[in-house]
């Protein structure tokens, strides 16, 4: 009896036991890449090797049509081409296309295509592969996200001959040339897009430096070398195939976890790194850590101005002095991030630097334009005028992105100094509460973006329909401003574009429409053994020159 | 024949309550504040007809009972719907995922029980000894201590610094230790005290004094007849621990960065991707279902008094 008890036991434990390593993928792959690439010489650059690069966040869709997400075109950068390349000093250089005219009259793009590009799957690159891209971003079929704002004003294309392209605009746009450089205008190919359909965004086919290999969701995307490739952009040194095999991105939410697996060579490199690691990691002697300043639009408080009191400058002027920005970059971030002072990030075309310095804070001034205005401090040290207590609303979302939900909580102690209480209200639902119902007086957002004519639709005034669908987030108008914006979207001239946005930049800092926080860094951190990660103009990740020695 | 009754009945029971959980899920689901719509769209391209024919192609202009009675007829046709996010197939991927999510679970129940089993004992034994309040510490850290800090530390002290295990994902079985110590040990926690508890009350029964009185050695009576009769309350807490353990793969498979259903849900409710809640929370409520069923079935195989009663 005893025995049999046992072995009864025994089995149950047994079938446990199985069960459990059964169900668990068992294809227990050797994957630390950095072994295999270790095993070759140490000349500079080689050839071979695998990169894990860990990424913070699922991508949304490999299609760069229908993505909407930064993380997303870190992955399908690699296998995507433009027409054109943003260089560092914001001039636009060939890439798929040699050259190009405009028109007089600026609504007219002519390309000259390079004829020696294929993509992956064997379809020819040529004038109607561009045109078949476009006008799939343009179709609502298609359901595109960021590429639809980012292709306006498009209208239509002419294949003129299979490597001449002429492409029509609605208006005469400056930023389209820079828009056309960023991944989600990336070239598809139209054979896999037509034949994928939906699953195009699982099965991505471009001209790029890498092709597709797999995706498994919530685990891993794997591109490998595509040795095809010799039409590397102006913005990579190698010009032709990559040096790498193979690249893995690994999709590690958790920032603790991501950056261990960097230090336990689990992964080479790692994507945004926390601030309290970056100063940490700057003293470990295997890790290296990368980093750059993205361009767009900073984090910003936005007012909003459709109610009172926020639609008086005053009002908005005493809180801009009240909020020590310089404190709350330095608390959060220990010296990583850097204060904005525009409503643009620096490196950006028209980025005015006199604006740096300019806005200190000052409580004791921000405090008589209060009284001037006639809120009077009551017992509890908040202010009161017409009987009611001085409050703001401060919505931000959820998850705590880039610690923005401790931004709330310093500016709400700051303002208590002038005897303004501050709501704090944290949402996950941002859609309904700011863009459905602009519940809010002070919300904070931020854009990656190329070009200065971004500025447009966050500052520019509102037709009550476009209102009617989405709420802005300034809720202000200013004819000044609209006209400048307007100037800036259509003047083709650099230097006169320039001087058009720094007034616009003025403008908004000196009317207090905003308060501007940070910069973005966008930081990765990798093993020392992993060479030539280097960045585009908007700080994503480019992969050509990246090579692993011992 | 009465057995076969009895089973067809718990059987029954138990499809009620997989359709009061649809019912449950789809209305919380309806009722969450948010237009699912507006959130899907991006602010700066959207236009009122793009609202509208997308808020026509989910059905969710239908009115509420439409659309519940539309879910429900699919959900019978084995369809969970599409992800709002990537037009997969709900269903398809969660069982795709789910295997990865059960191997976690059933580890970490392995896990929970060999050391709450073992502790539990140990700390009746010697009750009131130091080895009682060392079980016991254990037990209070097991059920007090959140999964995701101690799943961090775990990383800290086995990748970082002793690079014994790796820190994230889901391929061999060294990828399974870590996340599966870390949920473990909360289980573990419940487990002792339960052993304990119950280990005190047999140990006092009558027919111990018997086995004693009649020779068996004092390891015997414990571990063969003492344990099997302490187990049967301590079956009901694994049974219910076991869904414990898989609401916290969500947390443990984010930290770990492991694939699996509870990862899917985490990223859909970041993404607002109904369908794909909808879906994982309904099939995780069938899972329960069955899996506590299987344990009140258990209950004839280990103590044969139930079955008797039969």
């Amino acid at each position: 009896m005893k025995q049999v008890n046992q072995i009864k036991l025994l089995a149950i434990l047994l079938v446990f036991v199985l069960l459990v390593s059964g169900c668990a993928s068992s294809t227990s792959t050797k994957n630390s890449s950095s072994q295999e690439s270790n095993k070759e010489g140490a000349s500079h650059p080689k050839s071979g090797g695998d990169l894990t690069f860990a990424l913070a966040t699922s991508p949304d869709s490999l299609d760069p049509a229908r993505s909407g997400l930064a993380v997303a075109v870190r992955a399908f950068r690699t296998i995507f081409d433009s027409l054109v390349v943003q260089a560092p000093d914001n001039t636009i250089k060939p890439w798929l296309a040699t050259e190009w005219k405009i028109s007089n009259d600026g609504k007219s793009y002519t390309f000259t295509l390079r004829k020696d590009v294929k993509f992956h799957d064997g379809t020819p690159f040529n004038a109607a592969a561009v045109k078949y891209s476009f006008d799939r971003i343009n179709d609502p079929k298609t359901q595109a996200k960021n590429a639809v704002a980012l292709l306006k004003p498009y209208q239509s294309s002419e294949v003129i001959d299979d490597y001449t392209i002429k492409i029509n605009l609605a208006t005469p746009s400056a930023s389209f040339l820079s828009n056309l450089s960023q991944a989600m205008l990336g070239i598809v190919s139209p054979t896999a897009a037509e034949k994928y359909g939906d699953q195009f965004s699982k099965n991505p086919v471009g001209t790029g430096p890498y092709k597709f290999v797999s995706w498994s969701e919530n685990a891993d995307i794997v591109v490998e070398k595509n040795k095809d490739y010799h039409w590397g952009p102006a913005n990579v040194e190698n010009k032709e195939a990559p040096y790498l095999d193979k690249i893995t991105f690994k999709i590690i939410p958790e920032e603790a976890t991501r950056i261990g697996s960097v230090q336990s060579g689990q992964v080479l490199a790692a994507e945004t790194v926390p601030p309290q690691n970056i100063a940490s990691l700057k003293n470990d002697s295997k890790t290296q850590l990368l980093k750059v300043n993205t361009i767009g639009l900073p984090y910003t408080l936005f007012f909003n101005q459709r109610k009172a009191p926020w639609n008086d400058v005053k009002v908005r002027q005493a809180v801009q002095l009240a909020v020590d920005v310089d404190s709350i970059v330095k608390t959060l971030y220990l010296g990583t991030y850097e204060r904005s002072w525009s409503p643009i990030t620096p490196g950006i075309l028209g980025y005015d630097k006199s604006l740096e310095g300019e806005t200190k804070a000052n409580i004791k001034k921000a405090n008589q334009i209060l009284d001037e205005l006639g809120y009077k401090k009551g017992s509890d040290g908040i202010r009161v005028k017409d009987g009611k207590p001085f409050t703001l609303k401060y919505v931000d979302g959820t998850p705590n992105r880039e610690k923005r939900n401790d931004i709330a909580v310093i500016v709400q102690q700051q303002l208590k100094k002038i005897g303004i209480k501050v709501e704090i209200n944290i949402t996950k639902d941002v859609a309904t509460v700011i863009y459905k119902n602009a519940d809010y007086d002070l919300y904070g957002n931020s854009q990656v973006n190329s070009d200065p004519n971004a500025l447009r639709a966050i500052y520019h005034t509102r037709t009550p329909e476009e209102e009617a669908v989405f709420k802005g987030l300034t809720g202000g108008s200013d004819p000044e401003l609209d006209q400048w914006l307007e100037q800036g979207t259509i003047e083709l001239d650099p230097a006169k574009r320039e001087e058009t946005y720094k007034k616009v930049q003025q403008k908004i800092i000196k009317d207090a429409w905003i308060i501007p926080i940070y910069v973005f860094p966008y930081t990765v951190a990798a093993s020392k053994t992993v060479n030539g990660i280097t960045f585009d103009s908007l700080g994503y990740p480019l992969f050509n020159d990246v090579n692993i020695e011992q | 024949m009465a057995i076969v009754n009895k089973i067809l009945l718990k059987i029954l029971t138990a499809l009620v309550s997989i359709f009061g959980s649809l019912v449950l899920v789809f209305c919380i689901i309806y009722l969450l504040p948010g237009d699912p719509v507006l959130s899907m769209l991006d602010p700066s391209v959207a236009t009122p007809e793009m609202v509208e024919n997308l808020r026509k192609e989910l059905g969710l202009d239908q009115p509420f009972y439409v659309q519940f009675l539309d879910y429900f007829m699919n959900v019978l046709h084995g369809d969970f719907g599409q992800s709002l996010v990537n037009r997969d197939q709900v269903l398809p991927k969660i069982l795709e995922h789910f295997p990865a999510t059960l191997a976690l679970t059933l580890a970490s129940a392995l896990v929970s029980i060999i050391i709450g089993v073992f502790f539990g004992v140990l700390s009746a034994i010697y009750r009131n000894k130091w080895i009682d309040f060392i079980a016991r510490l254990i037990g209070l850290f097991g059920i007090s201590m959140p999964t995701f800090w101690s799943g961090i530390l775990l990383i800290l002290i086995f990748s970082v610094f002793l690079n014994w295990f790796p820190a994230m994902g889901s391929d061999g079985w060294k990828t399974i230790v870590l996340p599966s110590l870390s949920l473990g040990f909360v289980g573990a926690g419940l487990i002792i005290r339960m052993v304990r508890t119950s280990m005190l009350e047999v140990i006092n029964e009558p027919f111990i004094v018997t086995l004693r009185a009649k020779g068996l050695s004092e390891r015997a009576v414990m571990y063969r007849h003492a344990l099997r009769n302490a187990l049967i309350p301590a079956i009901t807490i694994i049974g219910l621990n076991i869904g414990e353990l898989m609401a916290g793969t969500v947390v443990i498979e984010t930290v770990f960065s492991r694939q699996g259903i509870g990862r899917i849900v985490a990223d859909a409710i970041m993404a607002k991707d109904l369908p794909v809640i909808q879906g994982v929370v309904f099939f995780s409520a069938i899972v329960f279902v069955v899996i506590n069923l299987l344990v009140d079935l258990s209950y004839s195989i280990i103590d044969p008094r139930v079955r008797r009663a039969n």
